[in-house]
């Protein structure tokens, strides 16, 4: 896609209004600004594009300098998120900015993001992670599910998703998870023990532990001790080599490759975390394969509802294992986030807090444990999750990457590889969608508002290539939230400290919760 | 159910484009994975049986498809076990991660049918050309009260997903 479509365009980029000769492309509604239409056949706008559609020339966004500006001097990086907002107030729902040596197109409509993941394609690529690439090949790892494209991506999603997606599958993983949360609440009860007033400092580095233990459960069925009095080592490792890497990525991202050769400290470090991540994994790996090597040839049937020894059937390579068990290890910690963040707005909203815990209490009726099937009868559980995701998406901004056609997306053209950054964080906290949208009221959720675009919040994404997690981590938020709730209140520990998000690739609170938990 | 309207209004119009213009190679990468695409126009030579109900698919371009499902199987089920050329169709493979498998109902039949889950709902909320009758064919199992039941596939999914690599996985949905 080049410049010579400008002849004759508009250069004053999104709000020039309905033009007759869009209509092509368009629905002709009149008044109806282009980038709140679809593309009415992509088959045809594919062929006749050239002629009409905006270019990226005409798209407007920060100069270079500028950016680089918001980035390094402004804590950019961190802020990421706040600058989807910046960047819709000043160019509109679209622009364009250079993220060091890439160009990206900025998404942040919901009815924009709605088109381009309607054209992502049969194996749709999330974004080029060139890095974690770059990792995986100077070491010889394989590709996990997070890293690999095309059709060996569609081969390991399909293989994943029928165990890890299916709610009917996942509920199988209450009786696992259960037990977790109950040590996790005996780590609560020892960590709150340490203080006066009964406050467990750092919430969200319990919930990390968690989260490792959680996976781990699902991965290996076999417990790993991350919520004992003392945590071993290796966790503690691990958890920081995953803080490492995510902070790391942005940075070797930012970086052009030929400064990297001067700057070596990024990915020297970016390259420790995953080492670290991927020995870990392995240690697990190997002694679960052992395990089931033994039982095999002392002619023992072996049963078992983890995924390693599922993957182990499938005929995968030990390399490939290898690869996928880390990725999913590593997803699956950060992204226990929304517990910590549920709690923080729990605690500061009681009334919410305290008819969370009638419902969940009328639901169990006195049973200590609650299963998968219970959580589907609570609905105000499901609400308030929903909007703790709508507030801090544990993914504030995803990627897309069309590569093999160029699409139409809000009247530009984008030209195939071009990287489009779906803006998850500005649409949630968008007023026209969300009034007050900076206030938790998990009410919204509890009607089903037709006017609320529905792909304003979509903190799992959408589609083949969403979340494979998304289920586990739902009944895994559900039951801890089910059990620390009825076993404790959850108060603030200082009236009015207000903890706000940051990017770190993820999305996390900026600095530590504490909070009381009280008896019931 | 609560009643279910379009999000935005601009779901009201449809789009007419048809399987047929799908991209040469995308369908006959299909027929290939496939391997055994027959023709569904006329219900001769299908076998009757007890255990199994017949249905209608209204398909994009209006096509009208006639095909055989065993009891319990769902929907989706049905698509890829009789290789229907439903463009784009149950891209995630049933595990309720987007919605291209949305199917439009009769109003009689639709009342019958088991209620949605909250995660079925939260998945048709983000579905193309959504109605009233709406649902994922990958949740409802054939019964025998669907017997020639007609199900409508929305037109005009914006969408080039194509589920031709469905051939892969197992049919236990």
């Amino acid at each position: 896609m080049g410049s010579q479509n400008k002849g004759g365009l508009l250069s004053g980029g999104l709000y020039e209004g309905t033009r007759v000769s869009k209509c092509v492309f368009y629905r002709v509604r009149m008044g109806v600004p282009p980038f709140l239409l679809t593309p009415l056949q992509p088959d045809l706008v594919h062929s006749d594009m050239s002629k009409e559609a905006l270019t990226l020339a005409d798209m407007p966004g920060p100069s270079l300098p500028g950016f680089i500006y918001d980035l390094f001097c402004r804590k950019g990086m961190s802020r990421l998120h706040e600058l989807q907002l910046e960047g819709k107030a000043k160019y509109g729902p679209m622009w364009k900015a250079s993220f060091g040596p890439i160009l990206t197109v900025h998404v942040a409509e919901p009815t924009l993001i709605e088109q381009v993941l309607r054209q992502e394609g049969q194996h749709p690529i999330r974004s080029d992670l060139s890095s974690w690439k770059d990792y995986r090949l100077s070491r010889g790892h394989a590709y996990g599910l997070l890293t690999a494209e095309g059709e060996e991506w569609q081969s390991i999603r399909s293989m994943l998703a029928k165990h890890m997606l299916r709610p009917k599958e996942v509920e199988a993983y209450g009786d696992t998870l259960n037990s977790v949360v109950t040590d996790l609440i005996g780590r609560l009860e020892h960590q709150r023990g340490q203080s006066d007033r009964k406050v467990v400092a750092d919430v969200a580095h319990e919930f990390y532990k968690f989260g490792l233990e959680g996976i781990s459960s699902v991965l290996f069925e076999s417990r790993i001790g991350c919520l004992q009095v003392t945590v071993p080592r290796e966790t503690e490792e691990f958890i920081q080599a995953i803080n490492t890497m995510f902070v790391m990525t942005l940075v070797t991202m930012a970086i052009p490759k030929w400064l990297q050769c001067v700057i070596r400290k990024p990915w020297t470090k970016f390259c420790q975390s995953w080492d670290s991540m991927f020995a870990f994994a392995k240690k697990h790996i190997d002694q679960r394969m052992k395990e089931i090597e033994d039982k095999l040839s002392r002619g023992e049937t072996i049963e078992g509802k983890y995924l390693t020894y599922f993957l182990s059937k499938e005929n995968l390579s030990m390399k490939s294992i290898y690869g996928n068990i880390t990725e999913l290890l590593l997803a699956g910690v950060d992204t226990v986030s929304t517990l910590s963040w549920s709690l923080y707005e729990l605690s500061r909203h009681p009334e919410v807090q305290s008819r969370l815990y009638q419902e969940i209490q009328e639901v169990l009726q006195g049973r200590a444990l609650p299963s998968a099937a219970d959580v589907g009868r609570m609905p105000l559980m499901k609400a308030v999750v929903k909007e703790v995701l709508r507030l801090y998406p544990v993914i504030p901004g995803n990627a897309r990457v069309v590569a093999d056609k160029d699409i139409l997306v809000g009247g530009y053209v984008i030209p195939k590889k071009t990287l489009i950054t779906l803006c998850h964080y500005a649409t949630s906290r968008d007023p026209e969608v969300f009034p007050e949208p900076d206030s938790f009221q998990p009410e919204r959720w509890l009607t089903r508002d037709e006017s609320r675009h529905p792909y304003a919040s979509i903190p799992f994404g959408f589609g083949k290539r969403s979340c494979i997690g998304r289920r586990i981590a739902e009944l895994e938020v559900y039951l801890a939230l089910a059990r620390i709730l009825c076993r404790f209140e959850v108060k603030p520990d200082t009236e009015g400290c207000v903890v706000r998000p940051m990017t770190r690739t993820l999305l996390v609170p900026d600095r530590q919760i504490d909070l009381q938990f009280t008896d019931r | 159910m609560t009643a279910r309207f379009l999000p935005v209004t601009q779901r009201l119009i449809t789009c007419t484009r048809s399987v047929l213009s799908a991209p040469i190679l995308v369908r006959e990468r299909w027929l290939l994975n496939n391997g055994r695409h027959r023709l569904f126009s006329s219900m001769t030579g299908m076998l009757r049986s007890e255990d199994k109900v017949i249905v209608n698919f209204i398909n994009r371009d209006g096509e009208k498809i006639t095909t055989e499902g065993k009891i319990g199987d769902s929907l989706l089920d049905v698509v890829v076990e009789k290789n229907l050329d439903i463009d784009g169709f149950g891209a995630c493979e049933g595990t309720l991660a987007c919605s291209t498998c949305h199917l439009i109902f009769d109003d009689d039949i639709f009342k019958q049918l088991d209620s949605a889950t909250d995660e079925e709902l939260d998945m048709l909320d983000l579905a193309y050309g959504l109605t009233d009758t709406s649902r994922l064919g990958c949740q409802i199992c054939l019964k025998k009260f669907m017997n020639d039941m007609t199900v409508k596939v929305p037109e005009g999914v914006s969408d080039v997903r194509q589920a031709a690599d469905m051939s892969k996985t197992t049919s236990g949905i």
